[in-house]
């Protein structure tokens, strides 16, 4: 089984955002409620200012949190493919997963719109569903027990590496490439539209992969390694300066 | 407030405790009216806050406020049917009918804020996930409310009914939501604010003393708040232990709260800020001084400590100090934004919304319709 794990390269990184884009568009994510999204970082102040940027997926955590905290076991990591999905049959919506998660990745949806005006009521849907998008995934490709789809009431949805597509990779292969014919349509919607070329996507436990490369060539780090959570996402900053300022040293 | 002694004739006993019941249904109709109105109208839209961080809010403080206080009077009523001491047990009926309302009233705040609540049935105790809290809490919450209910219905109109041995369990179930509960929270690594293994102790301390409090708020209320209307042995226990175990819980209190906020002051880690913000609000002082050090000193004192009206005052202050406390406590440790950038505030605005203040009266209402209730047609007050 692959260990998928995604490298993230901030010096390349423009903070374009299509990487949201995208997996809003492929996720059916409400406007502002962002699975994947580039997080903006200044220090100091004019003119002696830094800007930084943060692309922030789920970190699929090897030592998840997130369902060890689960009481029901909605939260789970799937065998396949190593990703933690969230089942929506199971999930009761208590929000202990988003209390535990370290990296603030989980949303649920029955809040106040984040963007006026709430498209839930400009696309209103019936049944499970809390809103029909006009963009949206072909209907199979829905799966309520690993929380992929349109993400109805009462339950914590995240970020899923694009599970619909990865899961269909072939098998063996040690990266999923968006510029590789074979893998593009397996390669997570992120990773896909990058125009830079900033996110890389592999097999973590397979030595050829170009993920295992750039972790070791470049020094990959990951976030906030004091809470054991041991992400499977890595970034490669250059080694400069810390990936993420705190919010206690930007206040100076 | 009629006063009420045990010798008062049945019919006048029922009269103030209908009255009660029918306060009590007003609230109980107001909060939970509104609560109703509400999720027809928008879904459970208002009892949630926001996915930039604030994902508990004063729903879940108060389903905690009422089901740690009922943990702590099971526990209160257990020193007399565990351990027998004679002096409590004026008391031991009134706390678990007392235990039985807090519970109710807290864990239908709960089910009305959780997004799946009948899934939860189910999907809780079947899917044995031994790692998290919750699981447990959630089994204890429930093998606990079983147990309760079938001690309870053991003395309906049983003025002496005696000791109980099921209250071991019961006793020990309460202990262990306590100290659970406490670890839900300090667990949270990734929470600076809540981390800790003193957080089950405290957890402890609190719902013992939020216990008495309430012991001796509605043991005056059944006595016209007056000890001249007690018996001797009730009174006994209100002059001499209970308001000495009373004035050691909330010096226990203080020392543990104000301890941390103290090192949550000193400390320059990251997530502690949030105390520089909470000792700054007005709340957080009303709470420690006048809701904890106040009721302390009119619990030390000799005089004070004798006196009903000052005890019914001092649990009052406990109360709500406690309600405030546990608000800061919950709020407090999500304020502190987790990976939303610059654009982020650096803590967490929260104001509760209206749907989420008429649960709070919603649980009030309940446990007071369940606890008049019992008192008025089920012996719950037949003694003491
Ligand atoms: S980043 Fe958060 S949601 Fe994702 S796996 Fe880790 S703990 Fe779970
Ligand atoms: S909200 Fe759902 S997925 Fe999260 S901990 Fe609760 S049951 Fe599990």
């Amino acid at each position: 089984m692959p260990n998928w794990g995604m490298v993230i390269d901030l010096e390349t990184c423009t903070g374009c955002q299509a990487c949201t884009t995208a997996c809003a568009m492929e996720n059916s994510r409400l406007p502002g409620e962002n699975w994947q999204d580039v997080l903006f970082y200044s220090e100091g102040e004019y003119p002696n200012l830094n800007i930084s940027w943060l692309p922030r997926p789920c970190m699929q955590c090897e030592n998840p949190s997130c369902v060890s905290v689960c009481p029901t076991r909605a939260t789970y990591v799937d065998e396949g493919t190593g990703v933690v999905l969230v089942d929506w049959n199971k999930c009761i919506g208590c929000k202990y997963c988003m209390v535990a998660c370290p990296y603030g990745v989980r949303f649920y949806m029955d809040e106040a719109p984040v963007v006026e005006p709430d498209v839930r009521e400009a696309f209103p849907a019936r049944g499970r569903r809390t809103w029909n998008p006009p963009f949206r995934m072909p209907d199979e490709y829905e799966d309520p027990s690993k929380g992929i789809g349109i993400q109805p009431s009462g339950v914590v949805s995240k970020c899923t590496f694009c599970h619909h597509k990865i899961s269909q990779a072939p098998e063996g292969v040690a990266d999923l490439d968006e510029d590789n014919p074979e893998t593009r349509e397996y390669t997570p919607a992120c990773v896909r539209v990058c125009a830079p070329k900033a996110r890389f996507f592999g097999d973590l436990d397979n030595p050829e992969s170009k993920v295992n490369e750039l972790i070791a060539e470049k020094g990959g780090v990951r976030l906030r390694e004091e809470t054991g959570n041991k992400p499977k996402v890595y970034y490669l900053s250059g080694g400069g300066s810390p990936v993420v300022p705190g919010s206690r040293s930007r206040r100076g | 407030m009629a006063m009420m002694t045990d010798t008062s004739p049945a019919s006048v006993r029922g009269n103030h405790f209908l009255l009660h019941l029918i306060a009590a249904l007003a609230l109980l109709a107001i909060g939970g009216g509104y609560v109703l109105w509400e999720v027809f109208q928008f879904g459970k839209v208002q009892f949630n806050t926001t996915n930039a961080g604030i994902h508990w809010g004063l729903a879940i403080v108060t389903y905690d406020y009422f089901l740690l206080t009922s943990a702590g009077l099971a526990m209160v009523a257990s020193l007399w049917h565990v351990f027998g001491l004679e002096e409590f047990r004026p008391v031991a009926r009134r706390c678990l009918w007392l235990a039985m309302a807090g519970l109710i009233g807290g864990v239908a705040v709960l089910f009305l804020e959780l997004g799946n609540p009948w899934i939860a049935l189910w999907a809780t105790p079947l899917n044995m996930q031994m790692a998290s809290p919750l699981f447990w809490k959630v089994l204890l919450v429930g093998v606990y409310t079983i147990l309760l209910a079938i001690v309870l219905f053991g003395m309906i109109n049983k003025p002496d009914a005696g000791r109980n041995p099921l209250m071991m369990l019961v006793g020990l179930l309460a202990l262990a939501i306590t100290l659970v509960a406490g670890a839900v929270y300090g667990m949270m690594a990734m929470r600076p604010m809540w981390f800790g293994g003193e957080i089950p102790v405290v957890f402890l301390i609190e719902s013992f003393m939020g216990a008495l409090a309430f012991t001796v708020f509605f043991s005056h209320l059944k006595n016209g708040f007056s000890h001249g209307n007690m018996r001797p042995e009730t009174r006994s226990l209100f002059e001499g232990t209970l308001a000495r175990m009373f004035a050691i819980s909330i010096a226990l209190h203080f020392i543990l709260h104000a301890g941390r906020a103290v090192t949550g002051l000193w400390s320059n880690a990251e997530g502690l800020q949030v105390w520089e913000y909470l000792v700054a609000q007005p709340m957080f002082h009303i709470a420690l001084w006048g809701c904890v050090a106040l009721p302390f000193v009119l619990m030390v004192l000799p005089a004070t400590r004798s006196n009903g009206l000052m005890q019914v005052l001092a649990s009052l202050l406990v109360m709500v100090g406690l309600l405030i406390s546990r608000y800061e406590f919950i709020i407090g440790g999500q304020m502190v934004p987790l990976f939303k950038g610059t654009w982020a505030p650096d803590l967490l605005p929260y104001v509760p919304s209206t749907g989420e203040w008429a649960l709070l009266v919603l649980a009030v209402g309940l446990a007071n319709v369940v606890y008049a209730f019992a008192a008025w047609r089920l012996g719950a007050e037949d003694r003491g």
